[in-house]
C-alpha cells in the first residue's frame, strides 16, 4: 500500500468505503503497483479529495475513461471518474450539450441523432469521454476540434478549488467559457480535473439512428448511403500536390461532411474483421490506387443540397484527375464506412489489430498541406522499417483530414508493430525520434508528444515549457497534479523523462 | 482621448529622454488625456495626467518601453485604433501613466492566399485591410460597421462579435497567432507562430501562422483576448480570413415577431445556409443607412418594421448560381415553416444595400455618432430564449428613467456558429446636454444590474461596472490574480481595469 491507514481513511471519509480501493487485483487492473484508486461521484467530492493529496502532497491522476491510460509509475491518488456518468443538459436551440466526464461519445451521440444533432468525436474512436479538452477526430470538417469546442466548464484546480468558467460563474448557465475579461479557457488544459463541460454541438443531417444489420464483427447498414442522401466516396490521385489541391477546393466549397485522409491500409483495416482479410483487401486496394488519397463522405440537408454537393465534388475530382476506388462504390462497403466514421468505431481495428502497438507522430491543428513534406520523409523511413520486417508492412503512407472547412487540420503517420519484440520497439522508437528532430529542424511542426524532451522542444518553440512550467507552479504549488509539461487534457503521454520538473518517486511518496 | 497633443519640448525632454532614446524624438508626446464624456469613463469629463504618448515603430521598440516601464514603475495603457474612444479602456485607470499608440504600426505583413489567413500589426485598420486582402481573393468576417479608425488587432483582442456566424466557430475567431510583450518584458509568440523557427523560417517550410490553440496545453491567446491590455502588448497579429464569394444574394426579413425570427436564424446558422446574418430594430436599421439627417432617418424608421433580419446567401467557385438556388430553395421551406418571408427589400431599405453596408467599415462620421452626436452601448452575450425577457427589462427601464425606449438602438448578433447571440442596445444621446449625459449614465448602471440577473453575461466588461462585473467570482478573480502575477508581475500594464 502506497499511503498509510490513516490518510487512507482520511479519502475513505469523502467518497465512502465502497469507492476507495488499495485491493491489489484492483491496482493490477489499473496497471499500477503503487496507486490507491478513488470513486469520486460529483464535483464537491472530486475537489475535496484534491485537497486531501495537497494536506498529504500526495501525487494524484485522473481518469475519463481510461482510454489512453498511461498512469505515470510515481501516482498514488487514483481519481478514477466513472460515476460521473449524467448527460446534464442538451440544448437544441443554443446548439450546446453538458457533460460528466464518463459520458462517452457513442452515448452523447446516440441522444444527440435523436434530436438531428452530431458532436465531436476524438479519432481514438466514441469509446472516450465526451468532454471537449483536446481531440481531434474524423468529422472534424464540420464539428471542428476539441480544443475549440468547450464552452462553459466546471473545472478544480490542482489545488481543489471550484473554478466555473463563463457564463456557469456567472449565472449558472452553460452557453459560454470566456471571460469576463480573459478566458480561463486557455489553462483549463494545464491541469486539474474536469467535471462538467459545455461542448459545441452541430446538425446532423443523417437518420436518427443506424438500422444495423449482421452479427459482430460484421455489421452492415441495412440502408444505402444514397436513401439518406449521404454518399461516400474514396478517391486516390496521381500525386500529393493533386490530393492536396482536392482536399483545400473541397474545404473551401464547404461541400463535405467529412474528409478523411486515410491511407488505402486504413480503409482495409476499417472494412475487414480480421488481418488475413485485411492483408488480402489492402493488397487489392494498392493496385487498386494510382497514388495517395482521401474518404469523403457528402451529406445533404435536402434534395438540393445533396445535389448539388455530389456536382461541385464531381466537378473538383475531375479537375484534380481523381480516381473513385470501385470497391468503396459498393452499396455495402459505402454504408459500413459511413456508420463507421460517423459513429466512429473502427479505430481499434485501424491501430492495434494487426500489430498489437501503434506508436504515432501527429500534429493536430496545422493544415495537412504543410507538413506533407515532412511526414513523406517519415513514410519513406518507415519503408526501410518494413523492409526489414519490423514493422506492419501497410505501405507506409502518412495521412491527414482538413477541419473546419479546412482551415485547420491534422496529419499524422504510424507504425504498428509487436510491442513484445524488442527491436521492434526500439526500432519505432528511434524512427519516432529522428522524425521529431526533422519536425524542429525543419521548422515544420512541434513533435508529438512524448517524442523529445520537453526542453529540447520547448527552447525552439517560444520557450512555451518554461512559461507552461511558471503556469504550473502558480496553480499546483505543490506539485500534485499532472507534471510531465506535455499532459494535456484528452492526449496525454507521460514519460518520465519529458517531466518538466523532475521528480523523484521516493522524495513524493508519502510512504510512511 | 488625447487633447491637445504635442511633441514634448523644453524641459520635458529630459524626463522624457529614455523615452526618446527608444521611439525617437518624433515619436514622444505630451498632453493631457481628457477622457470622453461617457457613461463608461471612470470619472468622466476628468483629465488624468499622462506622462507622455509614445508611439513605437516596431516590436523592438515595444519590448524596450516595457522593460523600461518594469524599470521605473511606469505604468503602460496600449492603444491600437485612432480616436474617439468609447469604452474607457484606453482611459488610463491612473495618472502618470504612458500611453503606447501602436497607430503608427500598418504594416499589412503578410496576406496569404492558399491558407487564409493574413498577419498585421496593431495600428492597420479595417479600411485599410479590407482592400489588402481582396486583391488576393479573401474577405475578413468583421464587426458591423467598425469606425473608421478601429484597429483589426484591436476588434480580435476585445472578442468583437462579427457578421458571419457560420465561420465563427470559436468566440476567439477570427484571431489566429500573436506576437506580444508580456508585461515582465518576455517576447512570446502563440500557437502555430511559436516555432520552430522564425516566422520567415515556418513561411519557407510552408508553414503558415493559422492554428491558434498552443504551444503545449495552454492555449495562450485566451489569456491576452479580453485582457483590456493588461497582461501585455501585441505587436503582431494574424487572423483567418474566407474566400471572397463568387455571387452573393442578399434578403431581409421583416417582422414584429422577435421569436419567428430567431427561429429562422437558428435554422439558417444550423444549416450553415447563411453568411452574414444579423438582427436590427428599426431604429438601428434606420442610423445604419440613413444619408440625409434628420429627415431621412426618420422616415427610414418610419417604414421600418419593428425587427429586420438580414441574410446572405453565397456561391463560392464551383457553380455558385446552383449553389445560391440550392440554398434559397432550403430556406423557403424554412420560412414556409416559420411564416415569415424573406424579400429583396424592407420598408425603405434595400438587401443589396444593407450587403454593400455591412461589408465595409462606417463612413464618417461613426454611424453610432450620427443621431446625437454620442451613443453609449451596453452590451452581453445571450441566448435567443432570453432575448424578448432582456429586451423588455431594458426597454421598461429606459422609459423608467426617460430615455424613450423607441429611441434606443437594438443589435443582435448570432455568433459562435448560433452557440450564443450578441445582444446590444444603443444609447444614442447628445453629449453637450448634461442632463441626457446624466440620464444615460444612470440608465446605463441601472440597467448591467437588472440585465445580470436575467442571465445577460457582460463576457466583455468595460468603465464603471467592469469591476462589480469581474469581481462577482471570487474564485475566478483568484485565479486570473494568478495569471497576471506570471505575466505582468509589477503591473505596469494599464493597471486599475478589470480586477487588477
Ligand atoms: C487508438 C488510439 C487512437 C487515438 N486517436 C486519436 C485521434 O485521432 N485524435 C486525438 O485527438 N486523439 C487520439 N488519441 C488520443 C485520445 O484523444 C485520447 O485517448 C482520448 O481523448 C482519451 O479520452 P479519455 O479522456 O476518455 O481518456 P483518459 O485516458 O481517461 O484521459 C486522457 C488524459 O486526460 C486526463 N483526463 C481525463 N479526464 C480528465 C478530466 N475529467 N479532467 C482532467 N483531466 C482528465 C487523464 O489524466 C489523461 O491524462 C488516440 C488514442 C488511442 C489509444
Amino acid at each position: 500500500m502506497a499511503i498509510s491507514k490513516d490518510v487512507y481513511k482520511e479519502f475513505e471519509d469523502v467518497v465512502g468505503a465502497e469507492n476507495i480501493s488499495d485491493d491489489p487485483v484492483i491496482k493490477a487492473a489499473y496497471r499500477s503497483p503503487d496507486l490507491t484508486v478513488v470513486l469520486p461521484g460529483n464535483t464537491e467530492e472530486v475537489a475535496a479529495v484534491i485537497k486531501l493529496c495537497n494536506k498529504h502532497k500526495i501525487p494524484y491522476k485522473a481518469q475519463s475513461t481510461g482510454w489512453s491510460f498511461m498512469p505515470p509509475t510515481y501516482d498514488f491518488i487514483f481519481l478514477d471518474l466513472r460515476r460521473m456518468n449524467r448527460i446534464i443538459e442538451i440544448n437544441e436551440k443554443n446548439m450546446y450539450a453538458v457533460v460528466e466526464p464518463y459520458v462517452i461519445s457513442a452515448e452523447l451521440q446516440g441522444e444527440l441523432f435523436k434530436r438531428g444533432m452530431i458532436c465531436n468525436v476524438k479519432g481514438a474512436g466514441s469509446t472516450c469521454t465526451a468532454l471537449a479538452m483536446s481531440g481531434h477526430g474524423h468529422m472534424g470538417l464540420t464539428t471542428s476540434t476539441g480544443d475549440r469546442n468547450d464552452l462553459a466548464t466546471e473545472w478544480v484546480t490542482d489545488e481543489g478549488e471550484i473554478i466555473r468558467l463563463g457564463t456557469l460563474g456567472a449565472s449558472d448557465e452553460w452557453f459560454c467559457g470566456d471571460g469576463p475579461g480573459p478566458s480561463l479557457r486557455g489553462i483549463l488544459r494545464g491541469g486539474g480535473v474536469i467535471t462538467k463541460q459545455a461542448t459545441k454541438v452541430y446538425h446532423w443531417p443523417g437518420p436518427s439512428e443506424y438500422p444495423l444489420e449482421g452479427v459482430s464483427p460484421r455489421y452492415t447498414l441495412g440502408k444505402k448511403p444514397s436513401d439518406l442522401n449521404m454518399m461516400v466516396r474514396y478517391f486516390s490521385f496521381p500525386s500529393i500536390e493533386k490530393l492536396v489541391e482536392a482536399e483545400l477546393k473541397i474545404g473551401e466549397s464547404e461541400i463535405a461532411f467529412e474528409l478523411m485522409g486515410f491511407c488505402p491500409s486504413m480503409v482495409s483495416s476499417n472494412i475487414t474483421t480480421s488481418n488475413e482479410e485485411d492483408f488480402a483487401t489492402l493488397d487489392k486496394f494498392t493496385k487498386e490506387v494510382q497514388g495517395p488519397g482521401f474518404m469523403v463522405i457528402i451529406a445533404g440537408n435536402f434534395d438540393e443540397d445533396f445535389a448539388y454537393k455530389k456536382k461541385a465534388l464531381a466537378q473538383i475530382i475531375k479537375e484534380t484527375d481523381g480516381k473513385s476506388l470501385k470497391t468503396v462504390e459498393d452499396p455495402a462497403v459505402e454504408s459500413t464506412l459511413l456508420f463507421q466514421c460517423t459513429r466512429v468505431c473502427a479505430s481499434i481495428r485501424e491501430t492495434f489489430r494487426a500489430g498489437g502497438m501503434f506508436s504515432s507522430m501527429m500534429v493536430q491543428g496545422q493544415r495537412y498541406d504543410n507538413h506533407v513534406k515532412w511526414l513523406e520523409e517519415g513514410a519513406v523511413l518507415k519503408r526501410e522499417l518494413i523492409k526489414k520486417g519490423l514493422v506492419i508492412a501497410d505501405d507506409g503512407q502518412q495521412f491527414g483530414w482538413g477541419e473546419e472547412q479546412g482551415h485547420l487540420g491534422h496529419t499524422e503517420i504510424f507504425c504498428r508493430f509487436n510491442p513484445y519484440d524488442e527491436k521492434s520497439s526500439k526500432a519505432v522508437q528511434e524512427w519516432l525520434g529522428k522524425l521529431g528532430k526533422r519536425a524542429l529542424d525543419g521548422c515544420f511542426a512541434v513533435p508529438a508528444m512524448g517524442v523529445l524532451p520537453v526542453d529540447e522542444i520547448g527552447k525552439r518553440v517560444s520557450n512555451y515549457h518554461v512559461w507552461f512550467g511558471k503556469l504550473k507552479k502558480a496553480f499546483d504549488p505543490n506539485e500534485v497534479g499532472e507534471n510531465t509539461g506535455y499532459s494535456y487534457v484528452g492526449a496525454d503521454i507521460s514519460g518520465v523523462h519529458t517531466s518538466i520538473y523532475k521528480k523523484e518517486p521516493e522524495k513524493a511518496s508519502p510512504k510512511q | 482621448m488625447i487633447k491637445k497633443e504635442k511633441l514634448v519640448e523644453g524641459a520635458k525632454i529630459l524626463r522624457a529622454g529614455k523615452l526618446i532614446e527608444i521611439v525617437g524624438l518624433g515619436n514622444v508626446f505630451s498632453g493631457t488625456y481628457h477622457v470622453e464624456k461617457t457613461p463608461h469613463s471612470i470619472g468622466f469629463g476628468n483629465s488624468f495626467r499622462t506622462a507622455f504618448v509614445v508611439k513605437p515603430r516596431n516590436s523592438d521598440d515595444i519590448a524596450k518601453l516595457v522593460k523600461l516601464a518594469n524599470d521605473t514603475q511606469t505604468p503602460l495603457v496600449p492603444v491600437s485604433s485612432g480616436p474617439p474612444h468609447f469604452r474607457g479602456d484606453s482611459a488610463p485607470g491612473t495618472g502618470g501613466a504612458v500611453i503606447v499608440d501602436l497607430t503608427k504600426m500598418k504594416k499589412v505583413i503578410r496576406v496569404d492566399r492558399a491558407h487564409r489567413v493574413a498577419m498585421v500589426e496593431p495600428g492597420v485598420t479595417f479600411g485599410e485591410l479590407i482592400p489588402a486582402v481582396k486583391k488576393e481573393g479573401l474577405r475578413l468576417n468583421m464587426p458591423l460597421l467598425p469606425r473608421k479608425s478601429k484597429s483589426v488587432v484591436g476588434s480580435m483582442l476585445e472578442r468583437e462579435p462579427v457578421v458571419m456566424p457560420k465561420y465563427h466557430w470559436d468566440i476567439s475567431d477570427p484571431l489566429a497567432c500573436v506576437e506580444v510583450v508580456f508585461g515582465n518584458g518576455e517576447m512570446f509568440r502563440t500557437g502555430q507562430a511559436a516555432g520552430p523557427g522564425t516566422i520567415e523560417e515556418q513561411w519557407a517550410a510552408g508553414g503558415a501562422q493559422k492554428t491558434p490553440y498552443g504551444p503545449g496545453p495552454a492555449q495562450w491567446y485566451r489569456l491576452i483576448q479580453g485582457a483590456q491590455g493588461t497582461m501585455g502588448i501585441v505587436t503582431w497579429a494574424s487572423l483567418r480570413c474566407e474566400l471572397l464569394p463568387k455571387l452573393e444574394e442578399p434578403f431581409v426579413v421583416g417582422s414584429p415577431d422577435l421569436d419567428k425570427l430567431f427561429e429562422l436564424v437558428h435554422w439558417l446558422v444550423r444549416l450553415r445556409l447563411v453568411n452574414e446574418c444579423l438582427v436590427l430594430n428599426n431604429s438601428n436599421l434606420a442610423a445604419l443607412v440613413a444619408k440625409k439627417w434628420p429627415g431621412d432617418y426618420q422616415d427610414l424608421k418610419d417604414s421600418l418594421p419593428p425587427w429586420v433580419l438580414f441574410f446572405n446567401v453565397a456561391g463560392y467557385d464551383y457553380f455558385p448560381e446552383e449553389r445560391v438556388s440550392s440554398q434559397i430553395k432550403g430556406i423557403s421551406d424554412l420560412t414556409n415553416r416559420i411564416g415569415v418571408e424573406a424579400e429583396r427589400a424592407v420598408g425603405r431599405v434595400s438587401a443589396a444595400e444593407m450587403l454593400k453596408t455591412v461589408q465595409r467599415p462606417s463612413a464618417e462620421p461613426y454611424w453610432k455618432l450620427r443621431y446625437r452626436g454620442a451613443c453609449h452601448d451596453i452590451f452581453f452575450i445571450t441566448t435567443y430564449e432570453k432575448l424578448e425577457g432582456q429586451i423588455g427589462v431594458m426597454q421598461e427601464l429606459a422609459n423608467e428613467f426617460g430615455y424613450p425606449a423607441s429611441d434606443m438602438g437594438i443589435y443582435l448578433q448570432p455568433i459562435v456558429q448560433g452557440a450564443n447571440c450578441h445582444c446590444e442596445f444603443n444609447l444614442f444621446y447628445d453629449p453637450e446636454n448634461p442632463s441626457e449625459l446624466n440620464r444615460v449614465e444612470e440608465l446605463s448602471s441601472f440597467a448591467v444590474t437588472a440585465l445580470m440577473a436575467t442571465g445577460a453575461f457582460f463576457s466583455r466588461p468595460y468603465g464603471k461596472s467592469a469591476r462589480m462585473i469581474v469581481n462577482r467570482d471570487a474564485a475566478y478573480v483568484e485565479a486570473l490574480t494568478r495569471v497576471k502575477e506570471i505575466l505582468d508581475p509589477n503591473r505596469v500594464m494599464n493597471p486599475g481595469k478589470l480586477c487588477f
